[in-house]
């Protein structure tokens, strides 16, 4: 692909002399009877468009499609020449639209045919024509000031589109002589200045346009090498509609077009352009219409050999088109289609009802713009992904936190870039009220999948959660002081865990077990690895008879929520085995149905099968041989 | 709008042929200083185990199929996994008589397109000792006649599918050159469309000089694509496949290809809906690798049914990652991922299903540029949602900034005139007569009509055009009923009037800006409609 091939800039020189003027002598009706309310009324005659206007429609024709398919990149400066030259619009991509051009040319109208015609000529267009293509376009002074040093790498090529009516094949060649002159002089001048470049090469295409039903006074003639720079070709063109279709095809042959025919159209009269006043109006006939798009799109066609080649295009155009049907698109369905290419179109006959109809139904959605901001967003979004993935549990079975709907109100603003009062409010309620749940015994949504027995008791559970939420909030203390508050709250808060006094009384015994769960916090990473470890093999090991292994990816959408959002999992603070009341949460069903599962598996532990209201006194064997500390392994911190 | 190209299918795909030169010539001798005694075939069988082992390790969902050809071909082993396989049918290989080169890729052909069509892009390797046959069926000869084929025996490069052509030299480039050999084998690669490389031995021919033209082979080829793919302080170490081509951007002012970052690095989520089907130059499984200490692979994170799974993927398979996670979320949330590939380069990563019960992590490439996809505008306007004053989505997510409009409207959605066709003509002239004849009711409308066909001709510089409809005007004004309203009679007369004075081209009256407007009458006050 080449940015700056000849189609970079297109010059289009249209003859405003005096015989353009005149008639193209093709007859448009345009007092067309209309039904039951005519008789006895002779309709008006027809009329005849003039060799400038047909040259001047077909060259907005060819913008058109251009336009349409090439939004950026592809250039169109228009000339128009007489006694001067015009110059209606220039390279920058503002004056690139259908709408400057035509009021353009609406300002110079149509050509006078009482002027001299001794003063009128095409060459001022084509001077001006070379002269404009050494100017340099945005995009051109864009890529060079990018590339510094390698800025020669920029091409600078061409082509000038002349639609003229000319004397004779010597005349053409004296035209074609005046161009290779123009260049080789303007580069010389282009040589020496920074705003102007050196034309490499460019595609002169000279259309001699003639009334219908006169001789051509002028040979067609293909493509030829005129210089290094510069190649010609002359095209022998009846005006009226010969001249447009010519147009067609060269905008085809110039951007590198073919033609899709969408078939079987459905046309409602129900679509909102369809004119109830119109004729088949009740009628729910199917439609074709022919598209324009760059070639590529049927690369994958063409080679797959599965040609649905229609024949030759209806209005002439030079090559085939290739049939899609057309498929009502099942509008809420949502998904990714692989999808090569997407290739911007152009319908060939744009204001030809069944072409609206489908252009209208594919706009047909409600579009707004959104506001940037002074930063670039896109490097907010990573900061804001950088802050929310500080601390983040991979896995459910690993965070407390992020399974309690309690704890929502601060991991949600926590991860902000700067807090409000309010917000520093919330996330001290939110310690308060954990506090108060500690103080009340609340139950945990520790995970107890995959672990033997049922889990750390209540206040390890409390210890564990306070410090994944301390890890959670020191993450984020250098935000902003008032995230630094709440860290302070926190620790105030947890500081004097209230069941330490009566766990002094309890004694060393106690205590040395307190250091194994001390450590298990401490190792906490290590440990949640190891449960969850534990947990997916005996996933692993069910899954030949009752999960797919999708299930271990099904897992993954249960893991935690960005804060911002409901997590996926309600606890109802209520732990998954004791759960009597209320609706059952997910995770219930799901750790009940694991540990059903598991209990088939092995011996029900002694301690459970000999416990009251699910609590089994432990060591007590101690409390007979009184002070044997021998069986103590590490164990304890895995339950 | 666009018209949207693509297929469904196995993309994540690059089987490979392997197409073995069996005849005689291979059997030559190869002399070497040490007592075994070598021929040019087994020397190739060397360097083919060594590919086998290498995709065996890393490669291990491709697919590879060994054919083997003299005056025939035939296909040794059909497409499979199973290295071992190809590796047992590379020791038993007969030998038969000359080369002919032409058969066994019009064989490659038919191989491939039976088992992947056209799409699928795939690389054949031709191990061959460079002697390229004699008479009829010669590379010679096939190439000699190429400007003299029919479509029915066209010369099967370049290949009906996208694909890169290794040709593997039993022999050393002086040996090559010697004869005009290596000339033909470059008209090969030429031919096809230059997707290829030959590989000629360096040196005297003995297995160490084999083994470092196929690590070449493997080097540009079949090394596999190791990246980290990071989302804040989430990591996994990936491996993207098949390996992400290099991609020319404009072979004239950029024409150094661009190779994509090995730090893929997430810089947001977006609805499906909102990215829709975007068009994409490749598209790649995303696989998380296990690396153990010293940065050595130890097996790629996926399990495959067939094969045996081996410690390595059960540990992979086992700890936490942070792909498992992405493509769990991407799927539950119907959202893709856009990734930094890299200097204005990005991508998506997005779950796809492959069927009912397995979905695969993936990322498609956009073409490089700041703004690969229009309807998303500048890819570094893409901001996080908290940033706008309002959410974008509305607050029940009911709406979508997205698709931007152009700033330009396409022609199909501006309503520009186009008289090319008679009837394009007709049918405007039509409007404007059957609005006249409605009027005060539709005065509205039908100078708006009656405005367009005046600026168009105006600018077409169609005046005969303003004259005839003005006279038209006119006689619908003769033709009145009775019963019509006064207004009507006024309305027509004027807009007649104002085409007639436009008509004349005086700048006063035919300014391409100025609009006709209704005539104010006593009769225009009850009119309902107002311009």
């Amino acid at each position: 692909m080449k940015i700056f091939s000849e189609s970079h800039k297109t010059v289009f020189v249209v003859d405003h002399c005096p015989y353009m003027a005149e008639s193209c002598r093709q007859h448009v009706e345009f007092d067309m009877l209309v039904k039951n309310r005519t008789q006895g009324i002779i309709p008006l005659a027809p009329i005849s468009k003039s060799l400038w206007t047909c040259s001047v429609e077909s060259s907005m024709e060819y913008c058109r499609i251009m336009y349409d398919i090439f939004p950026f990149r592809k250039l169109v400066n228009f000339i128009v020449s007489d006694s001067g030259a015009h110059v209606l619009n220039s390279w920058t991509q503002e004056d690139q639209n259908l709408q400057e051009l035509m009021a353009a040319l609406a300002a110079v109208g149509p050509p006078n045919p009482r002027a001299d015609p001794e003063c009128c000529s095409i060459l001022h267009g084509l001077v001006a024509a070379v002269e404009t293509l050494c100017k340099i376009t945005e995009y051109q002074h864009e890529a060079r000031t990018l590339l510094m040093e390698n800025a020669e790498r920029v091409g600078n090529r061409g082509r000038i589109i002349c639609i003229t009516n000319a004397k004779s094949d010597s005349h053409v060649r004296m035209l074609e002589d005046c161009v290779q002159e123009t260049i080789h002089e303007h580069n010389k001048l282009a040589a020496n200045s920074d705003h102007l470049m050196q034309i490499q090469k460019c595609e002169l295409v000279l259309i001699h346009t003639y009334p219908v039903g006169e001789d051509s006074l002028v040979s067609d003639r293909s493509k030829k090498e005129l210089s290094p720079v510069l190649t010609s070709e002359v095209h022998s063109v009846r005006a009226g509609r010969h001249l447009a279709t010519k147009l067609n095809i060269l905008v085809q042959q110039h951007f590198d077009l073919a033609s899709t025919t969408i078939t079987n159209i459905p046309m409602k009269p129900t679509f909102s352009v369809f004119d109830q006043e119109e004729q088949h109006a009740n009628t729910s006939a199917n439609y074709d219409v022919e598209l324009l798009h760059h070639k590529d799109a049927h690369v994958d066609f063409l080679k797959s050999g599965d040609t649905h080649l229609g024949g030759s295009s209806r209005e002439g155009s030079f090559k085939e088109t290739i049939t899609l049907k057309w498929c009502t698109p099942r509008t809420n369905n949502i998904e990714l289609h692989y999808c090569t290419g997407a290739y911007r179109i152009s319908p060939v006959d744009v204001n030809s009802r069944p072409s609206s109809c489908l252009t209208n139904f594919l706009l047909n959605d409600p579009r707004y713009k959104i506001d940037g901001s002074l930063e670039i967003p896109l490097e907010r979004a990573k900061d804001q992904l950088e802050k929310h993935t500080r601390y983040w549990p991979m896995i459910i079975s690993q965070t407390t936190i992020f399974n309690m709907q309690a704890v929502v109100p601060l991991a949600s603003v926590i991860v902000k870039e700067s807090l409000t009062e309010e917000d520093v409010l919330n996330c001290q309620k939110t310690i308060y009220n954990l506090v108060d749940m500690e103080r009340k015994n609340d139950p945990l949504p520790i995970s107890t999948v995959g672990t033997r027995g049922k889990g750390p008791k209540r206040d390890e559970q409390y210890r564990i959660m306070w410090n994944e939420l301390e890890t959670l909030v020191r993450a984020h203390i250098n935000n902003s002081e008032k995230h630094q508050r709440v860290l302070e709250c926190l620790m105030a808060c947890r500081s004097k865990p209230p069941e330490e006094e009566e766990r002094k009384k309890r004694g060393r015994k106690r205590e040395d077990k307190e250091d194994k769960s001390e450590k298990a916090v401490k190792d906490y990473e290590q440990e949640k690895t190891w449960q969850d470890l534990e947990r997916l093999k005996s996933i692993l090991e069910r899954g030949k008879e009752e999960l797919a292994e999708a299930e271990i990816i099904k897992d993954s959408p249960d893991s935690p929520e960005p804060p911002n959002k409901k997590p996926l999992v309600e606890m109802d603070e209520t732990p998954p085995v004791e759960k009597s009341k209320g609706p059952v949460s997910l995770l219930t069903l799901w750790s009940n149905r694991i540990n059903t599962a598991n209990s088939r598996k092995h011996q029900e532990f002694a301690g459970r099968l000999n416990s009251v209201n699910n609590r089994a006194e432990l060591y007590q064997h101690l409390k007979e041989e009184n002070g044997m500390e021998t069986t103590e392994n590490g164990k304890a911190s895995r339950q | 709008l666009c018209i949207l190209i693509g297929n469904i299918g196995l993309i994540f795909i690059m089987p490979t042929v392997v197409v073995m030169d069996v005849s005689l010539s291979m059997t030559r001798p190869v002399s070497v200083e040490g007592s075994e005694e070598y021929q040019r075939k087994h020397l190739a069988a060397h360097g083919l185990t060594m590919l086998f082992e290498h995709m065996a390790t890393n490669y291990k969902l491709e697919f590879t199929a060994l054919v083997v050809f003299s005056s025939l071909w035939e296909l040794m082993v059909p497409f499979t996994r199973d290295y071992n396989t190809l590796q047992e049918a590379l020791s038993n290989m007969d030998d038969y008589d000359k080369t002919c080169l032409e058969s066994a890729l019009v064989g490659v052909c038919n191989i491939v397109q039976q088992e992947w069509g056209g799409a699928i892009p795939c690389q054949v390797v031709l191990v061959t000792d460079g002697c390229l046959g004699i008479g009829r069926g010669s590379l010679r000869h096939s190439l000699a006649t190429h400007n003299q084929r029919s479509e029915s025996n066209r010369f099967p490069l370049p290949f009906p599918f996208p694909s890169k052509l290794y040709i593997m030299c039993m022999a050393n480039l002086e040996e090559l050159q010697s004869t005009d050999s290596l000339d033909c084998l470059e008209r090969l690669i030429d031919l096809n469309n230059g997707e290829g490389q030959i590989f000629t031995i360096d040196g005297p021919l003995c297995l160490k000089n084999v083994q470092s033209m196929f690590g070449k082979l493997i080097d540009l080829a079949y090394t596999p694509f190791h990246a980290v793919l990071k989302c804040g302080h989430l990591t996994a170490d990936v491996q993207v496949f098949p390996r992400p081509e290099p991609f020319v951007v404009d072979e004239e002012i950029d024409p150094i290809p661009k190779v994509i970052n090995t730090d893929l690095e997430i810089v947001g989520f977006i609805d499906i809906a909102d990215i829709s089907s975007p068009p994409v130059l490749s598209r790649h499984l995303v696989l998380p690798i296990a690396l153990n200490k010293e940065g050595d692979e130890v097996g790629t994170g996926i399990t495959d049914d067939n094969e045996d799974e081996n410690s390595a993927n059960q540990i992979a398979g086992k700890i936490p990652n942070f792909c498992v996670l992405l493509h769990g979320s991407l799927k539950v949330e119907g959202m893709v991922a856009i990734v930094q590939l890299g200097p204005e380069w990005h991508g998506m990563l997005y779950s796809q299903a492959d069927s009912k019960k397995k979905s695969n992590l993936m990322m498609s490439l956009f073409e490089p540029g700041p703004e690969p996809l229009p309807w998303l505008g500048k890819m570094g306007q893409l901001g996080p949602i908290s940033d706008a004053k309002e959410n974008p989505y509305g607050e029940d997510d009911n709406k979508s900034p997205f698709p931007l409009q152009p700033k330009n409207k396409r022609s199909y959605a501006q309503n520009v005139t186009v008289w090319i066709k008679p009837s394009g003509l007709q049918t405007d002239v039509q409007k404007i007569l059957r609005n006249a004849r409605k009027l005060p009711e539709k005065t509205q409308t039908f100078y708006k009509e009656l405005n367009r066909l005046r600026k168009a001709a105006l600018a077409f510089g169609f005046l005969d055009l303003l004259k005839g409809v003005a006279d038209m005007l006119e006689r619908e004004c003769t033709l009145l009923p009775d019963t019509a309203h006064p207004d009507a009679a006024f309305q027509l007369t004027h807009a007649a009037q104002q085409l007639k004075l436009a008509s004349t081209g005086t700048s006063e009256y035919a300014g391409y800006d100025h609009n006709i407007t209704p005539l104010q009458t006593d009769f225009s006050g009850s009119s309902t409609e107002r311009m």
